[in-house]
């Protein structure tokens, strides 16, 4: 049986994708060092672009509009340039409403396009390209640790790792930002507030790591303006406790976080690495069936974000609470028996 | 497509967004049976990126029921060689992202509303549409600039009258056609034309040198007729091309299938239509809803014709965004215990975040179904409007054409702990009348076996009378005006013994009164006078029902059914429901 899985790993092989969000060109190749703030590929972003009614601005025929025209195809414009113009009683100008060039000719008007802009991808990780893909983007191998998160902003950074409470049930408060959060990638144990995010965002806190995040805050937390990261998802549940012990063991070192968590048809998962000067690290099979003593996570009920070992694959179906019954393991918290959870709530942790 | 060789055993992957569900299908005796079935997560997303993962893991758990082999040298053995592999091997899919449309037209409603109606008969979504309504101050530059920055699979082209409007069609066409040439070869849509018929040749000359033009007939032929059929094709065409071939791991399962992929809703509607011809009722029609974690799909057959609904949104993904639409407080309702609105949206965000799970505690529980009963009611009134019948009724009460049985499918619902925990979200969510028996899909093989009527038809029609489906119980949904408590129907219960039984209906409650699974008796109801019961107003008359896991349920709530405003009362009257149906 394979179910769904989380990585939680001090020391692995960690393969990420950098992808440009428009063709562009891959700056990198195969085989190249690269550093977190190094440009890995550019991408030109479509220019805006206009359509000047040449004819009606001028109140001319369509069929005789060109006979007006100042500019051709292809030429260099100015906001503001005379495009055509119209002598004579009840004379009229045509001026460009962008800067660009002029991209097309007909019809009795004219196609204006912008500069396009270009858009750079950093490496974000540091480590070696191994795939270098023709105007999409790269992959960058790094080995380290890796901790996949649920629920992101969309925002991503690279700092230093501080641990600012002392449990994974405490949450980040205001009284934890202080002069020496600048620049910091915080890690709290249960959740964050609204006043909290702003003093962060005030001092400039390069990002932070929470075990959830009340779904009320979302919207701020969207524009907060660097990542923040929610290990167990929307609401008040601590961070499981094998991933805050992980973060603690890390905490001081340099890290890179991405919020990103791609959309409803493409989703990704939120992530920290942080890179280690190692040469080998742990292989992850992802498609490896589950056995007993694997470690798991609780996605569900009175034990959600707990995370145990597997005591027992069970030939009997759970029963749970809803009095559905399920396929299901017995699963080892560390206190007291072993708690039954249907497969369809259990994370495998790599 | 009808393979040449003996076809005695068929396996059916239903490649669904969170699960990919397996089920064997044999020649046993006399008939066709579903030996066996098996479930694995579905892997074609990260990080497997290859459904066919999921098609192993389950086709070995097949393997270790049957006793048998079926996956053997990389692939599915097939045809069968002795006691290894299948005869046919079948592959339907929901498991990718619809296509992305959009949708330009006149006026809103008219050509607009059937293009809209007819991109919900297939997995698309609408990401824009494009008209001129609202005094655009530059409408072709816009149009333009949307289809360009959106990179849709597809743009429907619709408009005007056959014989009707040109320019506007044509100025709609060349700003497709302007956003089509900025964009790189591989990157242009598809160009669905499906408006004014006079102006194809045009508009296949304007933009078939940038891109594919496909024309199809007009949607909206005249002002007051509307043909969705040949739009609806050429799009499920694309999403089977553009879609379902492309997704990952597919060429891998095509390798071992050689029969064609199709869409699980296609293969849900075979069912809906075998079921209308079967029970041969032309005075009503036949209903199928699928209620899946991504899309909710209502298929119906009225008169002999098909209809296929999808709604773009199921009970796991895109709910946040519903949310932002609808609003948390149409989900809320339906809640019988107190509930704020952050506890509900941080739960929404957490199942859209991990769709594959499953409500472990009650409050998780009630929550799921109230989402079925919001994503039924939505589903019903994207597809209402595709139907010929019944149109007047809804528009005027929102009460449904007569449909009998009522065909019920997806995880979303199925796999509720008590069946009337389903029979009420169905209830609450569709609100249908007159008289329905509610079959229920409960290992989901309706869409299975649509996809086994396109191999072999037989074996269809025997797996679905061989005990697939099961009832959940005949309903009878009296409508009318009443005063809360009035007693609305009078009936007598015949049991198949000859024990009787003489009940009372009163409005504004929903009874059970006892008829087990596999049991029939005879009604003979009397409907007061202003009150129907889908034979007309105070009309009534014998029938003879079907028993099922919840019984014969008589539903006197009225329709709509309308939940008290004050909270407290509202929750009392949820609980009371409930306990009703024994849910």
């Amino acid at each position: 049986m394979i179910i769904q899985h989380c990585i939680a790993n001090p020391l692995t092989i960690i393969r990420t994708p950098r992808r440009l969000s428009h063709p562009g060109t891959v700056l990198m190749r195969t085989g190249d060092s690269v550093e977190p703030a190094q440009i890995v590929a550019q991408a030109i972003i479509p220019p805006d672009f206009r359509i000047v009614e040449v004819a009606r601005e001028l109140d001319v025929p369509l069929r005789s509009a060109n006979s007006y025209l100042k500019v051709e195809r292809g030429q260099a414009i100015s906001e503001g340039d005379i495009l055509a113009s119209k002598g004579g009683f009840g004379s009229r100008v045509c001026q460009a409403p962008i800067s660009g060039k002029v991209a097309g000719v007909g019809r009795g008007r004219l196609l204006l396009q912008a500069q396009p802009q270009i858009v750079h991808l950093n490496a974000l990780v540091p480590g070696y390209i191994v795939d270098a893909e023709l105007g999409e983007g790269v992959v960058i191998e790094t080995v380290g640790g890796l901790i996949q998160a649920l629920w992101g902003n969309g925002h991503e950074a690279h700092g230093v790792l501080r641990m600012v409470v002392r449990e994974a049930r405490h949450p980040i408060r205001p009284t934890h930002i202080n002069a020496s959060s600048q620049g910091s990638i915080l890690i709290g144990g249960s959740t964050v507030d609204g006043e909290t995010i702003q003093d962060a965002k005030d001092m400039r806190v390069r990002g932070m790591i929470v075990g959830s995040v009340p779904a009320g805050l979302i919207p701020q937390l969207r524009e907060a303006g660097f990542p923040v990261i929610a290990t167990e998802g929307i609401g008040t549940t601590p961070m499981t406790q094998t991933v805050f012990d992980l973060l603690r063991s890390l905490d001081g070192r340099e890290a890179s976080i991405s919020g990103d968590i791609g959309n409803r048809w493409h989703p990704t998962r939120p992530y920290i690495v942080i890179p280690m000067p190692m040469q080998v690290g742990q292989v992850i099979r992802a498609d490896t069936p589950l056995a007993i003593g694997d470690r798991v996570r609780i996605l569900r009920g009175a034990y959600r974000g707990r995370s145990g070992t597997i005591h027992e694959m069970l030939a009997r179906r759970v029963q749970l609470e809803t009095g559905a019954h399920l396929p299901g393991a017995s699963v080892n918290i560390g206190e007291g028996e072993p708690v039954r959870v249907p497969y369809a709530n259990l994370e495998r942790l790599f | 497509m009808e393979e040449a060789h003996i076809i005695d055993s068929i396996l059916v992957v239903d490649c669904g967004t969170v699960i990919t569900k397996l089920l064997l299908l044999e020649h046993v005796g006399d008939s066709y049976q579903f030996v066996a079935q098996a479930e694995a997560q579905t892997t074609g997303k990260p990080p497997w990126n290859d459904l066919s993962i999921g098609v192993v893991h389950g086709v070995q758990e097949l393997e270790s029921i049957i006793g048998r082999t079926l996956y053997a040298r990389g692939g599915i053995t097939v045809p069968r060689t002795g006691r290894e592999g299948v005869d046919a091997f079948v592959v339907i899919l929901s498991a990718v992202q619809p296509l992305r449309v959009v949708l330009a037209g006149l006026v809103r409603e008219m050509s607009l509303e059937s293009g809209r109606r007819a991109v919900n008969g297939t997995y698309a979504t609408i990401e824009a549409t494009l008209s001129r309504e609202g005094n655009l101050r530059a409408p072709q530059e816009m149009w333009a600039r949307t289809v360009r920055d959106l990179m849709p699979d597809a743009v429907l082209l619709v408009g005007g009258v056959d014989g009707g409007a040109r320019r506007p069609v044509l100025e709609l066409a060349e700003a497709v056609a302007l956003a089509t040439s900025m964009l790189d070869e591989e990157q242009r849509p598809t160009v669905i034309y499906a408006g004014n018929r006079t102006l194809r040749s045009q508009v296949t000359k304007l933009l078939g040198d940038i891109t594919h033009v496909v024309t199809t007939d007009n949607v909206r032929p005249t002002a007051d007729s509307e043909h969705l059929g040949p739009a609806q094709s050429a799009l499920e065409e694309l999403y089977i091309e553009k879609r379902l071939r492309t997704a990952p791991g597919i060429e891998r399962l095509s390798d071992w299938s050689r029969l064609p992929l199709f869409p699980v809703a296609t293969a849900f509607s075979h069912v809906v239509d075998f079921l209308w011809h079967r029970e041969g009722n032309a005075d009503r029609g036949v209903l199928g809803v699928d209620v899946g974690a991504a899309t909710t799909t209502m298929a119906a057959t009225f008169q002999g014709r098909s209809y296929v609904s999808i709604y773009e949104h199921g009970v796991a993904n895109g709910l946040i965004d519903w949310v932002e639409t609808h609003g948390a407080d149409r989900i809320l309702r339906w809640i019988p215990a107190e509930m704020d609105r952050e506890t509900l949206l941080a739960m929404l965000y957490n199942t859209e975040l991990l769709p594959s799970t499953i409500p472990q505690t009650s409050q998780e529980l009630s929550i799921e179904l109230a989402v079925v009963r919001e994503m039924l009611r939505s589903a019903v009134s994207t597809a209402w409007p595709t139907w010929d019948v019944g149109k007047a009724a809804m528009q005027a009460t929102g009460a449904m054409p007569r449909t009998d049985p009522i065909l019920i499918s997806g995880g979303g619902i199925v796999l509720t702990p008590r069946p009337g925990q389903s029979l009420l979200a169905i209830l609450d969510g569709l609100q249908p009348v007159g008289i329905s028996t509610l079959l229920l899909d409960s290992s989901h093989a309706a869409p299975a076996i649509g996809a086994v009527a396109g191999i072999k038809p037989l074996a269809a029609a025997s797996a679905l009378e061989s005990g697939t489906l099961v009832s959940l119980g005949t309903v009878i949904s009296p409508v009318g005006q009443a005063r809360p408590g009035e007693v609305v129907m009078r009936m007598r219960i015949t049991y198949e013994g000859g024990r009787e039984l003489n009940v009372e209906a009163r409005y504004g409650e929903i009874e059970v009164w006892p008829l087990l699974e596999g049991q029939r008796a005879t009604l003979e109801i009397h409907p007061s006078r202003h009150i129907d019961i889908g034979m007309g107003l105070g009309q009534g008359g014998r029938v003879e029902v079907l028993g099922g896991l919840v019984g014969l349920v008589v539903d006197a709530r009225g329709r709509p059914v309308n939940l008290p405003s004050n909270p407290d009362r509202r929750r009392r009257t949820l609980n009371r429901w409930i306990l009703d149906v024994g849910g």
